[in-house]
């Protein structure tokens, strides 16, 4: 609750301050980002690039207020982000570049424009494709569940997208990280992932109170978190072990994105057993739904299935 | 054992053709790996031309592939996407400045008059020289580009410009010649574009000189006109243009023709260019990201379930092999967030066998025997492993659907390795493990779960 609380401070404070929640990359709002290195085959690379040269530049051509960073190793590498540019307006920045720090290698330029419009547009359908799975996990566990169980697991789906998002905006104040359209995609994945880590454990619930139907619901709630909580720690570890290679090996692009899902994954598996578990165990403790109800659940029982015998196949 | 056996030649066999598939098909690398340029071209909309219909901008792509051709660009592609969107890909193209000058703007299709010093020798000479320099493998692309461009040149010094332009051009399309095989193309104008083609026709009927169709101030086509035409020349504002076209030549040139004559505007809204030096390094990094992920996942597996664990192993190489062949065979373009998305698939693969190791533990923990603790865990993890895939599926879907192109990719991977990761988990990881089981100094309970409760199960057979 409390990190939730500072997730949305931290988001204000970033609206005071940038004018959105979060950093926003010129994937949403529009704009232009070049990468450019110089060529050390060329010239002497000895120093690394002086930063009030490359500013000089850039004043002189009308963008002095870009942000600029210097990336690699050995510092000869160097990121701006303007305005959005066109063709004639980039040559010319990336010409007077060329002359003053020193011939650039040209395969190495990286360039990302973004039109307003476009940005608006990508911004758009990464929140419309966020929206629309979350409905579709609402729906697809209230069919296979029951919808108190769905709206528990969206519970738990809104806290670990909001506590992301906070960290995100304390980042993007403190460090410059900005949100793109990879972020929205980390998002999306921790949606997924979180509530894979529910249905396990939403599966143990559903399995261990038709063995047991007699059983508080909150005992119930306790056994099955029990029995999934190995299985929750290892598979939160095996895949955020991949994810921290991604973060170490995996390069600027996917740094960050490789992050966002780290935190999320850890929150997604906090936020099945403390919010959506518990919760659920709380409401049903309060109001226990009626017995013919249960019977009508429209799922084939667990066990149905395993007394076929062990030739039928629980291959696809 | 008599399924086992064949579920185990099945697996050995989808494997074995999982590698020949690999190795045989070179891997798609989206632009971001192997460097290049993509462009999104906006298709503006104007008082004339108030909406963008399918056909339209199936025109205006037309004219996009006519100017991207004459860059040089090899395995250049033009898409649609969305209403009103081309997506343009130059791979290897590192400075997209020229790309960018030549794309944007309105397409300017003009009928010309050949000069009349001038033969239909001369004409053929350098149109043959144009394909030769289009076909041309070796060349650099800059070096191809400004070769196309004199020969264009070159070409359009043989032509006078008439007053027929591309705005005239009511409606072009193609259809069969009346009582052959051959297709042709035919032209409608309107009413002030009908009298100019009539004019135009009239001076080069005949004569062996023809009129030439351009494009951007590329040649399109260059028919002659028949010497009947000589006195009036073609009237009625209708045309056709024939020639030994084929169906899709016929079409193309339609399509070029209609594309010309809309005066839509295209604008560059996107640009996204990776140096090939820099996709190189993605390349290098990702793949010691995904090396190193795998390591680590497969040594906590082996270590932390033992036996099953190191199954389980096989079973997810298996798993990366055969999503791998299914990536090359789906023909999936692997792009940064791909790569990704694979990575994170194969988190998913070891969830499963993480459930139905966990399921086998506990069933051992209750005393039941090894092979009946195997087979339950299989079954009683199966609901969730469908459950918790279901899930990530939807997500999946959400973000192919309304996702844009690298969003796309990593819902894709995403996707087909968690479907990928059901079947291996399910068959490979089973049939392995029941294999293993058939072995009897491996049918030990104590390799399978840690500190097993002394009590253990009676009909377990422990003695080989």
């Amino acid at each position: 609750m409390a990190l939730i609380v500072a997730s949305v401070a931290a988001m204000l404070v970033s609206w005071r301050t940038l004018g959105a929640p979060l950093r926003p990359s010129l994937d949403f709002i529009g704009g232009t980002r070049l990468q450019i290195e110089r060529d050390c085959d060329v010239a002497a690379c000895d120093d690394p690039i002086d930063l009030a040269v490359v500013r000089d530049v850039l004043a002189d051509q009308g963008l002095a207020n870009s942000s600029l960073q210097l990336l690699g190793r050995d510092r000869e590498a160097l990121s701006i982000r303007t305005a959005e540019l066109d063709v004639d307006r980039r040559t010319a920045l990336l010409d007077a570049l060329g002359d003053s720090v020193g011939p650039l290698d040209s395969t190495a330029l990286q360039i990302d424009t973004v039109g307003p419009t476009i940005g608006r547009q990508i911004f758009r359908s990464g929140l419309t494709a966020l929206l629309v799975s979350f409905l579709g996990i609402t729906v697809y566990l209230s069919v296979r569940f029951r919808l108190d169980y769905a709206l528990f697991a969206l519970v738990a789906l809104f806290h670990d997208v909001v506590i992301t998002m906070g960290v995100f905006a304390i980042l993007g104040l403190v460090l410059g990280v900005e949100a793109d359209s990879l972020f929205i995609v980390a998002l999306l994945t921790i949606v997924g992932f979180s509530v894979n880590d529910t249905v396990v454990i939403y599966d143990r619930i559903r399995e261990t109170s038709k063995i047991n139907p007699t059983q508080g619901f909150d005992n119930v709630v306790d056994a099955a978190v029990n029995q999934t909580l190995t299985r929750s720690i290892n598979t939160t570890l095996t895949t955020t072990l991949g994810l921290v290679a991604i973060f170490l090996f995996g390069g600027e692009t996917l740094k960050f994105f490789a992050l966002a899902m780290i935190i999320g994954f850890i929150l997604g598996a906090y936020s099945s057993i403390f919010i959506a578990s518990t919760l659920l165990g709380w409401w049903r403790e309060r109001s226990p739904l009626p017995l013919p109800e249960d019977d009508a659940e429209p799922d084939v029982p667990e066990r149905d299935r395993f007394e076929d015998g062990p030739d039928n196949k629980a291959v696809l | 054992m008599g399924r086992q056996r064949s579920l185990l030649a099945l697996i050995l066999g989808l494997t074995l053709v999982a590698v020949v598939l690999i190795v045989q098909t070179p891997a798609r690398l989206g632009l971001d790996l192997r460097g290049g340029s993509q462009l999104t071209l906006l298709v503006k909309t104007t008082d004339a031309v108030p909406t963008i219909t399918p056909e339209k901008l199936a025109a205006v792509q037309g004219v996009v592939e006519n100017r991207i051709n004459g860059l040089g660009v090899s395995e250049a592609v033009v898409q649609t996407a969305g209403e009103n969107q081309l997506l343009v890909q130059l791979p290897g193209v590192s400075d997209p400045e020229q790309a960018e000058r030549v794309l944007g703007g309105t397409a300017q299709l003009d009928f010309r008059e050949q000069q009349r010093d001038t033969s239909a020798q001369v004409l053929g000479a350098l149109l043959d020289d144009r394909r030769a320099i289009e076909a041309d493998e070796s060349l650099e692309a800059s070096e191809k580009q400004t070769t196309l461009q004199s020969a264009n040149v070159a070409i359009a010094t043989l032509f006078e410009k008439t007053e027929l332009t591309g705005e005239m051009l009511t409606d072009a399309y193609a259809a069969p010649v009346p009582g052959g095989n051959n297709w042709e193309v035919i032209l409608v104008f309107n009413e002030q574009g009908g009298q100019a083609f009539a004019d135009l026709t009239k001076n080069v009927a005949g004569t062996g000189r023809t009129l030439g169709i351009f494009l951007d101030d590329t040649l399109l086509s260059a028919p002659t006109v028949q010497v009947q035409y000589a006195e009036n020349g073609i009237t009625g504002g209708r045309a056709s243009v024939t020639g030994r076209f084929t169906t899709e030549e016929a079409n193309e040139l339609a399509i070029q023709l209609r594309g010309g004559s809309l005066p839509v505007p295209v604008e560059i809204v996107e640009n996204r260019t990776v140096g090939a030096t820099l996709g190189q390094d993605s390349i290098r990094q990702s793949l010691y990201a995904g090396i190193g992920g795998l390591v680590l996942v497969l040594i906590f597996v082996a270590i932390y379930y033992r036996l099953p664990g190191l199954i389980a192993d096989v079973a997810l190489i298996i798993y990366a092999t055969l999503t791998f062949a299914v990536f090359a065979l789906l023909q999936v373009t692997l792009t940064l967030p791909g790569i990704a998305g694979f990575i994170l698939s194969i988190g998913m693969a070891v969830d499963a066998n993480v459930l139905i190791f966990e399921r086998t533990r506990e069933e051992l923990r209750a005393g039941r025997t090894l092979y009946r603790s195997v087979e339950s865990g299989f079954y009683r993890a199966f609901s969730s492993i469908l459950d918790s895939n279901v899930t990530t599926l939807i997500v999946c879907g959400a973000l192919f659907w309304l996702g844009t192109g690298l969003v796309k990719g990593f819902a894709l991977t995403l996707a087909i390795g968690v479907l990928i990761s059901m079947f291996t988990a399910l068959t490979c990881s089973r049939t392995l493990l029941l294999l293993v089981l058939s072995v009897p100094s491996l049918r030990k309970p104590e390799l399978f779960c840690p500190n097993l409760p002394p009590n253990l199960p009676k009909n377990t057979p422990s003695t080989p």
